[in-house]
């Protein structure tokens, strides 16, 4: 037993290690500069407490003979036994783990880090003091950030001129991360039960469980952040010194998604109303006050929101996993382009001619062009929709994502059409009457915060939609389908009317989005529609939480609205995102604020797993995960 | 009241009828259309005989690796019936890593020694990217897949897409945007001329290596204990688990070889195309899906024979089709949907159609 845990406390000491390997490779401490190291050693004292946490409450879990079982676990009736046990498995921890074997733990575990990070650091620094290149593109990298580990300059590495003391102080610092964890985990030891923060979190922000106090305080919020940001706003008002505008958009950024959980909070009924009207009444308020730069990432933002509320239709309700969203967003960008830009192709100012209008000008307006481009989209949705009535699951998602691929192509490569690379430029923007909000406000409406005010109302309008049709007969035929589609055309559901509705009013939103998107870019090439936008779409309402129109709002903050504010660090956004994607499909596949029904929406009928309550599935061991339970599980029933 | 269900639920059946009868009339015309397209267009252009051949060739070494990363999406989807989404982008490693241990041995002068020296580094390089390929894959069942192994379907290919995009990214922050060039050694840099048509010998070497890696794989899975295994949990996951089989091992070692020849691949299309990038294995890893598809994913065989198949089509139908070579890329594309409308299971037939429903 005591090898055994010391030798579970080198692993743990060596995946630290392989984690902090790889921030040192994508260049993190040469990043942070001076404080490099003990920012890692922070890092890594904080992958020791939840590992040491987990732990500690894992010997009860095996306890209960509950493998990890792989292929035919029912969750359902095993949580029962697990459940009971919880009493006597918070005596079981205190009686066996006492805080030293914890400790002990945790030092060897920082031991083994600081020990490899201090040789590692070690031999780079021997190499580049003997003049030894480590590798043309690594030795970019690898230096500074090994100079930022030891805390020296590149150049005294060079140099040969650093001195052991370092390295030692590398070792201490990570053992004393260990011994730090280990200490933090013993005192909160009586807490151990609680191994689900994040749902106890989302409990209190989906239901109204918060004390009177700590509701009406949360009501408040957005409020007095929307006050602060306007009277930021007003001249010679500064704030935190530097970078304001940066700081503004944060705090616009908080305001709203606050905002979303001041309306969870209210009651419903009258103070909700009245919530919602006021919040209303603020955000509509904020492309007035926000600059240009604060205006056009809102804008974005709010773009993604319909893009995601359309998505949304699709892989929400409808249960229609759609990899080639962008395609549908695209179509409209390109539509309105085509519509309302100098630029005509051959073809199309050829057929202009034909038809006695001249082709300079813009052909239709904003407005005009904007039933013009949700008809494209749709028709194109439908086009996308006919030949994959049949698919399902993944191979869906993968003819889904060739064929936004290969519009994407043909935008690239029909160069009499779309102008190719070169793209499509001065398209023209929406007005009003004629007018340009710009003049009619007196500039008080910058240009993008007109389109943000655009965004908004149109956001709002596709919220409201696609809220409505969850609720109708339509929305009910979706959620029939995507639990299981046989039973549905059983029951009276008539599929192919189904999906191919999912799928036009899904390309009908992203048609809205795409034409709003190329009012805002002025200019749009082929490569503004990779991939990327549909992996973003699908991102963020994951995040947020599928099928939830307030967890949609939620993620598009978060995903396009962050990277904006931490411009510094945009490199690491896609990784950052990536990891979290893989993390929340692990830890929470319901996302941040997850729909009222409470459903995993993606969930295929035939397999048993996420039905489960979902309090129980937070029990689930999350990226760590213990492999050997499973051989003993698979051991247990051949002996029977 | 009683009657407008079933009244509904015949209307979907008739909508099912119409809708076959509408998909082979559009399969039919697709067909007729490409047929027109090709004798009237590719054929009057009137290419000699060796570009054609010279283009199959090209296409039988494109369709070599193709196969070799088909086989790990056929493999992985066999057992686990997921598609790992992040296949390309280990193959993608297996290619970065190459290009290092290429430029360390070139460093270090092996590559202008005598042939046996070159061909033992050769092989060296081609080991360390699959050595890399296989840490990189057994990492992400591990850290990605596993813990998914019982939600339901979608929940672990939206964590391949996450893995994916992890690997990439991560790829372009170490080593940068700017792609690596691979340097050929002397020895391999020639061809053989036959004719009017010019072989080179990568292409050579790369389409014999990828034969003998498939043929070792072969061997593997019909002939040895391990792969008796692997056909049994792909079979029948729990009853192999009665009968002993430690399904954990088997899914990682399937890991494991799916990634070894990613491995062998990224580097050999690093040999091919010169050029490894942080996103050179996504389309790549796309294109040897589809092939999977194509032959019929989950059935091994198919696997290297739909690869064959799609670089053939690949190298030829531009041309035959008259179109430019931009649009390879959307020809295969429009073969993998076409594919998965008209023939679901695969030119070859799914092996385990039934229980991936």
């Amino acid at each position: 037993m005591p090898l055994e845990s010391a030798t579970r406390a080198v692993r743990t000491g060596l995946v630290a290690f392989a984690f902090l390997s790889y921030l040192i490779l994508i260049g993190i401490p040469g990043r942070i500069g001076g404080p490099a190291l003990p920012v890692m050693a922070l890092i890594a004292a904080l992958f020791f407490w939840v590992k040491l946490r987990r732990e500690s409450i894992e010997p009860s879990k095996e306890a209960t003979g509950r493998g990890q079982d792989g292929f035919e676990g029912k969750p359902g009736w095993e949580i029962g036994p697990q459940a009971a046990s919880n009493g006597s498995r918070v005596r079981e921890l205190l009686s066996s783990h006492t805080g030293t074997a914890l400790v002990l733990k945790g030092l060897l575990a920082g031991l083994t880090t600081g020990l490899l990070i201090a040789i590692v650091s070690g031999i780079i620094a021997a190499a580049m003091g003997n003049g030894i290149a480590i590798q043309p593109v690594l030795d970019k990298i690898v230096p500074l950030n090994a100079a930022a580990l030891i805390g020296v300059s590149p150049g005294q590495i060079a140099q040969a001129d650093v001195s052991f003391a370092r390295f030692l102080l590398q070792v201490l610092l990570f053992t004393g991360a260990g011994i730090l964890a280990a200490l933090a985990v013993t005192a909160g030891s009586s807490d151990l039960t609680h191994a689900a923060p994040v749902g106890r979190l989302t409990r209190h922000l989906s239901g109204p469980t918060l004390t009177s106090a700590g509701r009406y305080a949360g009501i408040a919020l957005p409020f007095v952040l929307l006050a602060y940001i306007a009277w930021l706003g007003l001249p010679g008002v500064t704030a935190f010194g530097t970078n304001e505008g940066t700081v503004r958009l944060l705090l616009t950024l908080i305001a709203t998604g606050s905002g979303l959980f001041a309306l969870r909070l209210s009651r419903p009924g009258r103070e909700q109303l009245a919530v919602a009207v006021l919040l209303g009444l603020g955000v509509v308020t904020m492309p007035f006050i926000l600059d240009q730069f604060q205006n056009s990432v809102m804008g974005l933002v709010f773009i993604f929101v319909m893009m995601g509320l359309g998505l949304n239709i699709v892989v929400g309700y409808a249960g229609l996993l759609d990899l080639g969203y962008v395609a549908f967003f695209a179509i409209g960008a390109y539509t309105y382009a085509f519509l309302s830009a100098p630029f005509s192709s051959p073809y199309i100012s050829g057929l202009l001619t034909l038809l006695g209008i001249s082709p300079e000008s813009p052909l239709l307006g904003y407005w005009m062009a904007l039933p013009v481009a949700m008809l494209t989209a749709a028709v194109g949705g439908i086009l996308l929709g006919i030949p994959v009535l049949r698919m399902r699951g993944d191979y869906l998602a993968i003819v889904t994502l060739g064929f936004g691929e290969i519009i994407r192509l043909f935008m690239l490569n029909l160069g009499e059409l779309t102008n190719g690379p070169r793209g499509i430029l001065e398209i023209s923007q929406p007005a009003l009457f004629g007018l340009t909000p710009v003049d009619v406000t007196f500039g008080l409406l910058s240009s993008q915060g007109w389109i943000f005010l655009l965004a908004l109302i149109s956001s709002a309008l596709v919220a409201f939609v696609a809220i409505r049709l969850n609720e109708s007969r339509l929305g009910r035929a979706w959620f029939a389908m995507q639990e299981d589609e046989d039973v549905a055309e059983a029951t009276g559901v008539h599929l192919v009317r189904t999906k191919l509705l999912a799928f036009a009013i899904g390309a009908t939103f992203a048609g809205m989005a795409g034409q709003l998107y190329a009012a805002r870019q002025i200019n749009i090439f082929p490569e503004n529609f990779s991939l990327f936008v549909s992996i973003d779409a699908l991102a963020l309402i994951i995040v947020g939480g599928i099928g939830s129109p307030a967890g949609i709002v939620l993620g598009a903050l978060a995903l396009k609205g962050l990277p904006e504010v931490l411009r510094g660090v945009d490199e690491y956004r896609i990784v950052t995102f990536a990891a979290l994607l893989v993390i929340m499909m692990i830890v929470r596949p319901d996302g941040i604020l997850p729909s009222a029904r409470r459903r995993i929406q993606l969930a295929d009928p035939d397999e048993p797993g996420m039905d489960s309550d979902p309090e129980t599935r937070e029990e689930e061991p999350g990226l760590t995960v213990n492999g050997d339970a499973f051989a003993d599980g698979s051991g247990g029933r051949e002996e029977q | 009241m009683t009657s407008s269900p079933v009244k509904a639920q015949a209307a979907g059946r008739d909508g099912r009828a119409s809708l076959k009868q509408f998909t082979r009339a559009l399969g039919a015309a697709i067909v007729v259309l490409v047929i027109w397209r090709v004798t009237t267009v590719g054929l009057a252009e009137g290419y000699p005989a060796s570009f054609w051949i010279s283009q199959a060739l090209n296409g039988l070494v494109l369709g070599g690796v193709y196969a070799l990363v088909a086989l790990g999406y056929t493999l992985v989807y066999g057992i686990l019936f997921m598609i790992n989404f992040a296949h390309g982008e280990v193959m993608m490693i297996g290619g970065i890593t190459g290009f290092f241990a290429l430029q360390f041995a070139q460093a270090r002068g092996w590559m202008e020694g005598p042939w046996p020296v070159v061909v033992v580094a050769l092989l060296l390089i081609m080991f360390i990217g699959m050595a890399a390929s296989v840490l990189i894959g057994v990492t992400l069942e591990r850290l990605a897949y596993r813990p998914l192994r019982q939600a339901p379907r979608l929940v672990p290919l939206i964590s391949a897409i996450g893995a994916s995009l992890f690997l990439q990214y991560s790829v372009l922050l170490i080593f940068g945007v700017s792609p690596h060039s691979y340097r050929k050694p002397a020895l391999i840099s020639g061809g053989l001329r036959l004719g009017d048509v010019f072989i080179p010998y990568t292409g050579a070497i790369i389409f014999i290596t990828s034969i003998l890696l498939m043929l070792a794989l072969y061997f593997i899975i019909q002939r040895t204990k391990l792969g008796r295994a692997m056909r049994a949990v792909a079979e029948d996951r729990s009853t192999a688990s009665l009968m002993g089989v430690d399904v954990n091992a088997v899914i990682v070692v399937t890991f494991m070889l799916g990634s070894a020849l990613a491995g062998a691949a990224g580097v050999m299309l690093g040999f091919h195309n010169t050029v490894v990038k942080f996103n050179s294995g996504f389309i790549p890893g796309l294109k040897a899906f589809t092939a999977a598809v194509l032959g019929g994913i989950g059935n091994i065989p198919g696997a290297m024979f739909g690869a064959l198949i799609l670089g053939l089509i690949e190298a030829i139908g531009p041309s035959a089709l008259g179109i430019p070579t931009e649009y390879k890329d959307v020809i295969a594309f429009t073969m993998l949907v076409l594919i998965l409308i008209f023939r679901p299971t695969g030119l070859f037939g799914e092996v385990l159609s039934e229980k991936k429903a």
